[in-house]
């Protein structure tokens, strides 16, 4: 598979900062070549669960009353 | 392969694999590859120094890698590691040497003689935190979030399902976890009499 079509089945899972490296010089044909590819699972999903988990146990808050004081 | 693959081709590149390194476990990997293999290719892909000289030589001769996906990023200590495909699991003790005590680390590979070779390398290395075991890219046997990073040399063009076994990788990555993986791809057309020859998917 070329490099261009690996990288789009990564972004496809849905890898963000998915890239092609570099090569690494080692190949097993004239028509292939080893490569390094980077991705990271998006921080969004983590930031998203936690704003979640956090709503779930939001308390309602105490209704202060206020008495007017005086001048 | 140009054309959609049958049952039939599935099945004799799955043999066509799994043949090939149950060969590379019984034979190591200097039997098998056009490449560099065993320490001299870890050193040419720059593998630190220090960690190589905490692993047996024997150990480090079954290294059959296509290049260092350690060079994409740091592992830290505590993390969780998967590395897809660990073959004959030199990278996994690589691994477990950046993570400490404190991390873990899991090789899975779906030859059978591979992890039983991993099984074999770990043994008496005092690791506790390293685990070996048969399992399949495509579906992998973890639940989701379990791993701060996969590392993966050699393995996804070796299979079928590439888009499976990408979105499996991803399930079971943590939220900000990290994919580093070496691989073989295709840097030209291949030639008509070699396009649909089922033998290129484990040369």
């Amino acid at each position: 598979m070329p490099g261009k079509d690996f990288l789009a089945l990564m972004l496809k899972a849905g890898f963000h900062r998915a890239s092609l490296k570099s090569y690494t010089g080692f190949n097993s044909s004239p028509y292939t070549e080893g490569a390094l590819f980077y991705g990271e699972k998006p921080l969004d999903e983590r930031l998203r669960r936690d704003i979640e988990t956090q709503a779930e146990h939001l308390a309602e808050p105490t209704k202060v009353e206020c008495a007017p004081v005086g001048t | 392969m140009k054309g959609e693959l049958t049952e039939g081709d599935r099945r004799s590149i799955r043999e066509g694999i799994r043949g090939k390194y149950a060969q590379v476990a019984a034979a190591g990997a200097g039997c098998c590859f056009k490449y560099p293999t065993g320490q001299e290719a870890m050193r040419l892909q720059g593998y630190p120094a220090d960690i190589l000289a905490t692993i047996p030589e024997e150990v480090l001769a079954s290294f059959c890698g296509v290049g260092n996906p350690f060079s994409l990023g740091p592992i830290h200590p505590g993390e969780a590691v998967l590395d897809l495909g660990c073959g004959a699991g030199v990278d996994s003790l690589v691994a477990v040497r950046m993570t400490g005590p404190e991390g873990r680390v899991v090789g899975l590979d779906v030859t059978a003689e591979m992890i039983a070779k991993a099984r074999a390398n770990l043994e008496g290395l005092g690791l506790p935190n390293v685990s070996f075991q048969v399992g399949d890219a495509e579906s992998l046997p973890f639940p989701d979030h379990d791993f701060e990073v996969i590392i993966s040399n050699g393995v996804l063009n070796l299979t079928l399902n590439k888009e499976k076994a990408l979105r499996e990788a991803y399930r079971v990555l943590k939220p900000g976890g990290r994919f580093l993986v070496a691989d073989m791809i295709l840097t030209s057309e291949l030639p008509p009499d070699l396009a649909d020859k089922i033998s290129n998917w484990y040369q």
